[in-house]
């Protein structure tokens, strides 16, 4: 029982919601870079929010089942054909073996997530099934898909079909806000470079990946000589290197780091970073403490909900 | 809650101001103003474990560095208040256990550290800049090689890449700078010097170090039960070994 790769898709790896505790020995914690999106993919078959599901980034992989499953995909929306026919995400549909799943244009976002009603036969490494993909352990080899692999699956379950109500669906519209509380060193910074940092409109680089988001537009230039005093970087720290050019912190990024940070971007926003591709837009929105803690309290309550639901099954 | 966040301590038992600052929604970090030292990073991992004891599953990482130690933890929890009376406690102790230097001799013979030795093959093949470091350091090849392998040096804490060992303590005489443009390929087990740093790349990845050697042991296998090759406090030695030794402990040559 197994997916057959076609075509692997640009990268394309295993990931679950990480993998926790371990930034004290170097090991960032992965997983999928849209957290939401993987949550709403998983509740489409039913599985618990944290089982593994594949990520699909920007150019997607071809599949071949070789046994009847239910899946589902979510996140960024992409042209989906089975055999042939268009399907659509946000939805889960049953295939059967022999099925082709093609990826086809991109129409917005960065990254899809298919969930399968079904285990995957791997190994979990230190607690999770997430690939890091630059140190290569864990997911599928350690590493990205490539053209034959197998996907072993095992536990195939019969699942209820759903659908995510459209007022629930996420949109992508390629432009976006992120809001900001303060990080380490934004004290560091006057008040005249965080209205600068607050007034610019970014654009997405295409050197953007897990490790972290590289942006682009006018330099920020930095008056602060002080010497950066090494500690840990989470992810959504916005790192201001010498370049004047921000680099938003990710799941793979390093643990210990770097660069002046001016902002992080709130915890609520961080699944954004998922969905980002070259050329898109971002704007930064500072927010208080007591702001972020509403913001994450209201999306975690929406988020409850949504995963909630039971009234879309029908077999 | 921001002005929970930054407070400032007094730190006896190290001797220094302990700033705590905001890291985002989620993380706070505390800053020590105190030079690097085995003395520090003692009192940070103190301190690192007295958090993690008493807070335990409502903070997800604890993540130390050589002046700093950063925690992580849920937004919507009450961490920050809780972790500041941890400090605040922290901070009016006098002596912790194991390292205050001017605490008699008996005192700091009770540091207990493990020494872990890691062998380094020297030879040109897997040293490609330890000429380059000879030249710059004015030192003889088998000089920049003993002063190297000489001595312990301290693991203050893992970080940057999986089972990176950041280590203090390299001989002043062996500085030297990092490369402009940094290599975009090191191999896995290189060892190098970076500025006033020398460390082991656990994994094949770019890198801006000199290389000055390379070690057959494995530094991070995450299929391992214990997949690090160290922890923070212990210390490593290198050990200088041949090219065939080299070639009998990685099971391969180049």
């Amino acid at each position: 029982m197994s997916i057959h790769v076609i075509k692997p898709g640009l990268q394309t790896s295993i990931q679950d919601l990480g993998r926790p505790g371990q930034m004290h020995n170097g090991i960032a914690r992965s997983g999928a870079m849209d957290p939401v999106s993987m949550q709403i993919a998983n509740w489409l078959v039913n599985n618990p929010a944290n089982n593994p599901v594949i990520e699909v980034t920007l150019v997607g992989p071809t599949l071949q089942f070789e046994t009847p499953l239910t899946i589902a995909i979510s996140g960024a929306d992409f042209d989906l054909y089975l055999n042939g026919d268009l399907v659509f995400n946000n939805q889960s549909m049953r295939v059967n073996a022999g099925d082709l799943l093609e990826f086809d244009r991109l129409n917005s976002g960065a990254r899809a997530y298919i969930a399968i009603a079904a285990d995957f036969k791997l190994t979990p490494v230190l607690n999770s099934f997430s690939t890091h993909l630059s140190a290569g352990f864990g997911g599928l080899n350690g590493r990205a898909f490539m053209t034959d692999d197998q996907i072993p699956l095992s536990a195939i379950c019969k699942v209820p079909m759903r659908k995510l109500a459209d007022k629930n669906q996420l949109t992508f519209s390629g432009s976006y806000l992120l809001r900001c509380v303060p990080s380490v060193e934004s004290a560091w910074f006057s008040q005249a470079e965080h209205s600068f940092f607050y007034s610019q409109q970014y654009q997405v680089t295409p050197e953007s990946n897990r490790m972290g988001i590289r942006l682009r537009g006018t330099r920020l230039t930095q008056t602060s000589t002080r010497q950066m005093v090494s500690s840990g970087l989470l992810t959504g720290s916005i790192q201001i290197p010498q370049s004047g050019l921000p680099i938003i912190s990710s799941v793979d990024g390093q643990t210990i780091g770097g660069y002046p940070r001016i902002a992080n971007v709130v915890s609520a926003d961080q699944s954004i970073l998922g969905q980002l591709k070259a050329n898109d837009k971002i704007r930064f929105v500072k927010v208080n403490q007591k702001q972020a803690v509403k913001i994450i309290k209201k999306k975690q309550a929406l988020l409850t909900s949504v995963l909630a639901e039971r009234n879309n099954d029908a077999s | 809650m921001n002005g929970l966040l930054d407070n400032e301590y007094y730190c006896e038992p190290i001797g220094c101001k302990v700033k705590s600052v905001a890291n985002g929604d989620s993380g706070l970090t505390l800053l020590f103003d105190a030079p690097i030292s085995e003395k520090l990073a003692r009192a940070i991992f103190e301190l690192a474990d007295r958090i993690k004891h008493r807070l335990g599953d409502s903070i997800e990482e604890v993540i130390p560095a050589y002046q700093s130690l950063t925690i992580f933890y849920s937004p919507l929890s009450d961490c920050p208040e809780k972790i500041g009376a941890i400090v605040a406690e922290f901070a009016e102790i006098k002596t912790c256990p194991g390292y205050d230097e001017n605490n008699s001799s008996a005192a700091k013979q009770e540091v207990e550290y493990r020494v872990v030795e890691i062998p380094v093959c020297y030879a040109e093949p897997y040293a490609p800049d330890l000429k380059f470091v000879a030249e710059r350091c004015r030192l003889p090849v088998e000089q920049i090689i003993k002063l190297h392998s000489e001595k312990d040096y301290l693991v203050h804490m893992l970080g940057f890449s999986p089972g990176f060992l950041y280590l203090g303590g390299l001989n002043s005489k062996l500085f030297c700078d990092r490369k402009k443009m940094p290599d975009t390929r090191v191999p896995a087990g290189s060892v190098g010097i970076g500025g006033e740093q020398t460390g082991v790349y656990p994994q094949a990845s770019p890198g801006g170090w000199q290389i000055i050697g390379r070690t057959p042991s494995v530094i991070f296998d995450p299929l391992a039960d214990d997949p690090f090759i160290a922890k923070p406090l212990d210390k490593v030695r290198f050990v200088p070994i041949s090219e065939q030794k080299f070639i009998r402990l990685s099971g391969n040559g180049l």
